[in-house]
């Protein structure tokens, strides 16, 4: 129904309840998920080796940050967009500039972020 | 006869020389006396260091000199009435005998003294044209000390400013010579260059103290406000610095500490930035307010905040000094960063806060049969999520233990005594783990309310849990209750407990429905649960 179906996309988060309305919100958009990675290993497990077209990061994992799994998804050219309660102030100089969904978020800024970052790659 | 007359003559010529020439030694042994009482004089005047020891040296000299049975001096001190001049130092009579009368007005008699325009000198005052002509008294009071020999010689300083005057006096008349005046109007001169000199040094000796006590003011607030006072010449790039200044750069107060060294202390990315700085506050005079970081020999890494502005203007205008101060804000630093740090955070959990919410939302709507039950599915887990935020806030989020989440979660709910705890050690939550295992148990003590061991008179619930390799194991057991089956479709609680809790904290939970009734395992790693 939209470009989004059967887009496989990496979730990282690590509150149980945001990662529960993620995964009912990309199921709505017709997306498949892979995931949700709780943990860094398994995050960076995920996104070294899993077939994704994209990936929604949580920027704090249990108070560890997330770049090193976004430096992965770069370096394996997969666009991803961070979740994050700091909003653009919690990234690093490396990542800023990336994309940044303000949680919380409705399902329509998911999905405009979605459409973003698979036309960045189309 | 005429030996004898001639002898007679002889004697009595030398009788004659003989009185002579012991007039002439009186006289001269006189002169020597005075002289030397003029010698003594001069040099206690000279040495004299307070005003009323050297006015008293004077005139008591004086009157020795010149025979005087009085001498006094009167300052220049206008009284309130302007007529009048204050007394102060007396020799040759007791000071009550000028108790009644310790003033002077400015009568004919004394207005060339205080006037500063003639010595006065007279054998007889009580003679003098002058004399007697003042209302009331028409002469000297009664009770004054009786004089008619009278000199007064004004002391004034050679700018002509009137100090005071001297006055002299004898009950005799004709006692004063003119050689007397000429060696007290010499005196006179000496007091009055003198009370100069001592009134000089005075002032500046209240003005040093002043200045001192300025300086030791400025030096206590200083250091007080623990400041380092800096100065730095702009033409040599000499550099003083005190005690405390150095100190804020790492350097004990016997080091050395030169604007080379200041500029090498600076940490290299401040150090662009400073160096313009003093460079616009020397070429614009403008006020120089910098915070930057220094790196200590020790290698230890401060903030400074140093304010500082020209001292003094060169001839071609522009600036030759500038000083200042500077102070060691590091622990302000500090906090400012901890506290933008926890606004962050704080910002971070209400917004993460709110997603939840909006979770538990999205997800009790999806999984109420029917909309009219949605608000009081909503509510009551909104509260359990609030209650364990209010247990963490009690404990300033650190953390919270397993058992005092429970009994938040369990409490004022029906039932809430037939649940029983059996376990060894309690165990500490970090504050996501208690909040995700908060809904969890709010979930599991709804469901026994409603449909299971807790929704009978009869039915209990065993709660056991034990620690074992790194691994929380925690049962909840139901028994007593209506008989259980699998649910037809999973709803909130049960996705939350075995897909959401199991995910977050890295483990396993199982919900086995017996017959007896529900049972609820978790298997958690201890380090997705421990702060």
């Amino acid at each position: 129904m939209t470009a989004l179906s059967a887009l496989k996309v990496l979730v990282v988060e690590d509150e149980a309840l945001v990662s529960m309305l993620v995964e009912d919100m990309l199921t709505d958009l017709g997306c498949t998920i892979v995931g949700p990675a709780a943990e860094i290993e398994e995050a960076l497990k995920l996104a070294t080796t899993a077939d994704i077209d994209a990936a929604l990061l949580d920027v704090n994992l249990g108070g560890r940050p997330i770049f090193p799994v976004a430096d992965a998804l770069k370096a394996r050219g997969v666009p991803f967009a961070f979740a994050s309660g700091y909003g653009e102030a919690g990234l690093t100089e490396d990542h800023k500039g990336a994309t940044v969904l303000q949680k919380p978020f409705r399902e329509a800024d998911l999905r405009r972020v979605l459409e973003s970052l698979v036309g960045q790659t189309a | 006869m005429v030996k004898l007359a001639e002898t007679d003559i002889r004697e009595d010529g030398e009788a004659v020389l003989r009185a002579r020439l012991a007039r002439l030694e009186g006289v001269l042994a006189d002169e020597v006396r005075k002289s030397e009482t003029l010698a003594r004089v001069t040099e206690a005047v000279a040495s004299s260091n307070d005003i009323d020891t050297c006015v008293q040296v004077v005139i008591d000299g004086a009157r020795e000199i010149s025979g005087a049975a009085f001498g006094a001096f009167f300052y220049n001190q206008l009284e309130p009435d302007g007529e009048s001049y204050a007394l102060y130092r007396l020799s040759g009579a007791a000071p009550e005998a000028f108790a009644s009368f310790p003033k002077v007005r400015k009568t004919e008699v004394f207005a060339p003294t205080f006037e500063n325009t003639a010595v006065v000198r007279s054998d007889d005052i009580t003679l003098d044209p002058r004399y007697g002509r003042n209302a009331p008294r028409k002469g000297m009071p009664e009770g004054h000390l009786p004089v008619r020999s009278y000199l007064a010689i004004p002391v004034a300083t050679r700018q002509g400013e009137v100090l005071g005057g001297l006055f002299f006096g004898h009950p005799e008349a004709g006692r004063f010579s003119p050689r007397d005046e000429t060696l007290l109007v010499g005196l006179g001169a000496q007091v009055a260059a003198t009370i100069e000199s001592i009134k000089l040094n005075t002032d500046s000796r209240a003005e040093l103290n002043h200045r001192r006590k300025a300086e030791e003011r400025l030096k206590f607030a200083l250091d007080s406000g623990r400041m380092g006072s800096w100065d730095l010449d702009v033409a040599t790039k000499a550099y003083e610095a005190s005690d405390l200044c150095k100190a804020n750069y790492g350097r004990r107060p016997d080091e050395s500490f030169t604007f080379a060294d200041l500029v090498a202390t600076i940490h290299p990315e401040d150090r662009p930035r400073i160096l313009a700085a003093i460079e616009t506050a020397i070429r614009d005079g403008a006020e120089y307010d910098v915070e930057y970081r220094v790196v200590h020999p020790t290698g230890e890494l401060r903030w400074l905040h140093a304010r500082g502005r020209a001292a003094q203007t060169a001839d071609d205008g522009g600036v030759r000094r500038l000083a200042g101060v500077s102070l060691d804000i590091t622990e302000r630093k500090r906090a400012e960063e901890r506290q933008k740090l926890l606004v962050n955070e704080l910002n971070h959990r209400v917004k993460n806060s709110l997603a939840t919410a909006q979770s538990i939302a999205a997800q009790t709507l999806r999984s109420v049969a029917a909309p009219e039950y949605f608000r009081d599915a909503f509510e009551t887990r909104l509260i359990a999520l609030s209650q364990t935020h209010d247990l963490l806030t009690r404990e300033s989020w650190a953390g919270a233990s397993l058992r005092e989440v429970f009994d938040v979660e369990l409490h004022a709910m029906a039932g809430e005594d037939r649940v029983s705890f059996d376990y060894a050690g309690d165990v500490r939550l970090n504050p996501k783990a208690a909040v995700a295992l908060g809904m969890g148990i709010h979930e599991l003590a709804t469901n026994a309310v409603k449909y299971g061991a807790l929704s009978t008179p009869d039915g209990r619930v065993a709660v056991e849990w034990s620690q074992q390799d790194g691994v929380l194991r925690l049962a909840w057991t139901e028994s007593g209750g209506p008989p259980v089956t699998p649910p037809a479709r999973r709803g909130f609680g049960v996705r939350l407990l075995e897909r959401g809790l199991a995910a977050e904290l890295s483990g396993g939970v199982e919900l086995t429905y017996d017959a007896t009734g529900l049972v609820c395992q978790m298997a958690l790693p201890l380090r997705a649960l421990e702060p």
